[in-house]
């Protein structure tokens, strides 16, 4: 059988919360072998972040951290000791990629950086994703992925019609940094396999959601204003939005969860399927509605129609019925659909892995397969630190004795 | 000095955002990509939008311009034979194949990963699609909106007074379209050093519904791990984390971890409300946030934003502004950076675009031309790279084939 695609690479992670943990998960997914730096004096925010399995707390019972670590060993040292920086270079030395999310100069000041590390392995890889990038007047500012979306122009062009700039849900910078990191570290990897050459990459994460927003950034100098916000309606389809259905059959926790289906309609053809669809063959031809401008003139209307129809029906059924008949429906997940979806289950989407702490839990895997390569995930996200001795010995060569030595001085806290 | 990809040659059959944007990734830093379009209408993203003065024009449309940096552009209609037999032949000499032809319309074409590997076992050919291409929703319909909601992330976003009859929220954009590509250009890349490695090619399956399923964060595990379901109603799960007006506007406040919230605090200057029990600890901050809101909302009430944002970061808290399109052109940061590109288009002229997504030292990211016109190099490609006699050209395009 081949090796995996990334076989016999190793990455030094110092990254941490989600960003960075987002694009070495990437690169554990393709069989590379990722060794998370931890350390028990600042413990990672996911650690502590909730959901935690029952309800316990614990570091190792985060559902965000064992999401996002899957794949991942996890060495435990302690950056604020000179030993423990020392244990981190030879890591760093041993591995053919660095990756960290720090703001910009932290790796430096460890002794980290890349001027450090490349003279000893001049064919080194390292990546940096901060906020706003190694160099400009604002590289030493900070930024969290939440805040991202505000910045990145994003929360300026998302709202109801009318109403102030509103978030993404999400901490949508992060994964987009991380990704967009991953493709980084490929590239340069892939260049490294051609050339025997490694390099410094400067991934700001303020560049790279602004990047997603591209279309708002040619808009207004093509029309020399700043575009507006319209909810969840689109220039070019109507119907397009979310519709009202009957909450979820069943309660949880005692609460009722409100329910929706997502409808878009690209053309008339689509139009006159949805009108026969929520039993109006006859709203495919009316004048009000059988062109796109029509639509877009009556679309208060047209969304009060289509709501009579959906709000007397689950989702799901509202979703199936639309699209046996060939329109683009689909309803606003929750975690809980997800969950259960049998598409997702059909394709082994999730995986369920024992963990000595939490046990099986159904985590997602990679959203693609490949045919010839084996990727996706071997082993569940690592407890803090238990594969300390086992790189120091395996990876860096040190014996029982030093490594007896640097768990006394708190170098492996 | 070259991009890393500049031994690559691509082929895309791409419309709108996903397929278009992992070619034009590989395209950016480097990669040789022939973009294959329909003739007559062209990509989809071409009827989008946006368009200089809000008229419409398929040569002017900002998205696809985007997206299509420095690509060939050829036509072809790869529902009939002779098209099919051509794009074979751009196949057969690529090391890549990327598109997004929903499967009802890779069925209808022929167009799938036996075919292809026949001709040329080193490719690696990448599949962008709503669902995969197995499973019970293979065959669904789907638009940005859709995959976008169903994937988990609509149900997360949206805010209002009586939130519960307010439609969850889709962010602007193309944002499934865009992460389909990138995650997409992921996967394609770990293949290539794969072939490299191997000399073999294989197909890979990427589903934009699973994409988006992967980026939710601490929500989607809410499920698994403690059997809630999480919802853009309600309490958020870590505080302070939101948006809050000041005198001229808005500032995203983030002050999660001990040592920013104690940075804010004093830049407050130390407020007696702040030693209350009920906000000691991220826990209790969190928990009894609406009252600290009230706390807090009445100190920014004096503040303005560009102030404060500069103010908190000097103390290293990580609060932002809301940027618009205006400020983001105009920052003096991302000038410094050269981070937009100014690119000259035949037909819709000189614009900045949104330039490097990352800056590697050794390998340059570059604008080499920009998005074709449609069928712009229809005679280069197939008369002057698969050496089609002037004639068989001239009477295909006549077919309308090309």
């Amino acid at each position: 059988m081949a090796a995996a695609p990334l076989d016999g690479i190793r990455v030094a992670d110092f990254t941490w919360v989600w960003a960075g943990p987002y694009c070495t998960l990437q690169l554990g997914y393709m069989g590379a072998e990722v060794i998370r730096v931890e350390t028990r004096t600042r413990l990672c925010v996911t650690r502590h972040m909730t959901p935690m399995a029952d309800g316990k707390p614990g570091p190792n019972r985060s559902g965000y951290f064992n999401q996002y670590n899957q794949n991942k060993k996890s060495v435990s040292i302690n950056l604020h000791s000179p030993e423990g920086r020392a244990v981190a270079k030879r890591l760093a030395l041993a591995s053919d990629v660095v990756a960290n999310n720090f703001a910009a100069g932290v790796m430096d000041r460890l002794g980290l950086g890349y001027e450090e590390l490349r003279k000893d392995k001049p064919d080194i890889i390292m990546i940096t994703m901060s906020g706003f990038g190694e160099t400009g007047p604002l590289r030493e500012y900070v930024a969290y992925g939440p805040s991202q979306v505000p910045l990145s122009g994003l929360s300026a062009l998302t709202g109801y019609r009318g109403g102030p700039p509103l978030h993404a849900g999400f901490s949508y910078g992060d994964p987009n940094g991380g990704i967009h990191g991953a493709f980084a570290v490929l590239a340069a990897l892939y260049h490294r396999a051609r050339t025997g050459e490694g390099q410094y990459i400067d991934l700001s994460q303020w560049e790279a959601s602004v990047a997603m927003v591209a279309e708002g950034i040619l808009e207004y100098q093509m029309t020399g204003r700043e575009p507006e916000r319209n909810g969840n309606r689109d220039h070019w389809m109507a119907p397009h939005g979310l519709f009202r259905c009957k909450d979820m059959a069943e309660k949880v926790a005692g609460r009722s969860i409100d329910m929706w289906v997502s409808i878009a309609v690209p053309d008339d053809e689509h139009w006159r399927r949805l009108a026969a669809a929520i039993g109006r063959p006859e709203l495919g031809t009316d004048p009000r509605f059988a062109t796109l401008a029509a639509r877009k003139h009556n679309e208060d209307e047209l969304e009060a129609l289509i709501t009579q129809w959906t709000s007397q029906r689950y989702a799901r059924e509202a979703e199936e019925a639309l699209q046996k008949a060939g329109v683009a429906a689909a309803i606003a997940s929750t975690n809980k659909d997800l969950f259960e979806d049998p598409h997702l289950q059909e394709r082994n989407f999730f995986v369920e892995l024992d963990h000595p702490e939490v046990g099986v839990r159904r985590h997602t895997g990679p959203p693609w397969r490949m045919t010839r390569t084996p990727s996706g995930v071997k082993r569940p996200a690592p407890l803090l630190g238990q594969d300390t001795d086992e790189v120091l010995a395996r990876v860096l060569g040190y014996s029982p004795e030093e490594i007896a030595k640097l768990h006394e001085v708190g170098a492996l806290k | 000095m070259s991009g890393p990809f500049s031994s690559l040659k691509v082929v895309e059959v791409g419309e709108l955002t996903s397929a278009p944007y992992a070619a034009k990734l590989l395209a950016d830093l480097g990669a040789d990509v022939i973009k294959v379009e329909p003739p007559g209408r062209g990509d989809r993203a071409r009827h989008r939008g946006p368009y200089p003065k809000n008229e419409p024009n398929p040569e002017k449309s900002g998205l696809f311009l985007y997206l299509n940096t420095n690509k060939l552009g050829v036509t072809l209609d790869i529902f009939r034979p002779e098209g099919m037999a051509l794009l074979e032949r751009l196949v057969a000499d690529a090391d890549v194949l990327i598109h997004n032809l929903a499967p009802p319309e890779m069925d209808r074409a022929g167009f799938n990963w036996e075919r292809f590997r026949q001709i040329n076992p080193r490719l690696v050919m990448t599949s962008i699609t709503p669902y995969g291409l197995s499973g019970p929703y293979r065959n669904r319909e789907a638009e940005e909106l859709t995959i976008w909601s169903q994937g988990g992330l609509t149900y997360l976003n949206g805010a209002g007074p009586d939130t519960r009859e307010i439609p969850p929220l889709k962010v602007f954009g193309q944002q499934s379209g865009y992460q389909g590509g990138i995650h997409g250009a992921v996967a394609t890349t770990g293949a290539l050093m794969a072939q490299l490695r191997d000399g073999e090619g294989q197909h890979i399956d990427v589903s934009v519904y699973e994409v988006c399923a992967s980026m939710l964060e601490l929500t989607y595990v809410y499920w698994p791990y403690a059997q809630r379901v999480a919802s853009r109603l309600g309490a958020k799960p870590v505080q302070p984390l939101e948006a809050l007006e000041c005198k001229d506007g808005i500032i995203f406040l983030c002050a999660i971890e001990d040592h920013q919230w104690k940075a804010f605090v004093e830049l407050m200057g130390n407020p007696a409300w702040t030693e209350e029990e009920l906000f000691r600890g991220r826990g209790r901050r969190t928990a009894n946030w609406d009252a600290a809101r009230l706390f807090v909302q009445e100190w920014l009430n004096e503040q303005t934003v560009q102030d404060l944002y500069h103010k908190a970061q000097a103390a290293r808290i990580p609060f932002a502004p809301v940027s618009t399109m205006g400020d983001l052109l105009s920052s003096d940061h991302l000038k410094a950076r050269g981070f937009f590109v100014e690119i000259r288009h035949p037909v819709a002229g000189t614009l900045k675009y949104p330039g490097p997504l990352f800056q590697m030292s050794r390998t340059p990211w570059e604008i080499r031309r920009p998005a074709p016109t449609l069928g712009q190099h229809n005679h280069e490609v197939f008369v002057e790279r698969l050496k089609l006699p002037q004639g068989e050209l001239a009477q295909l395009q006549e077919k309308g084939v090309i």
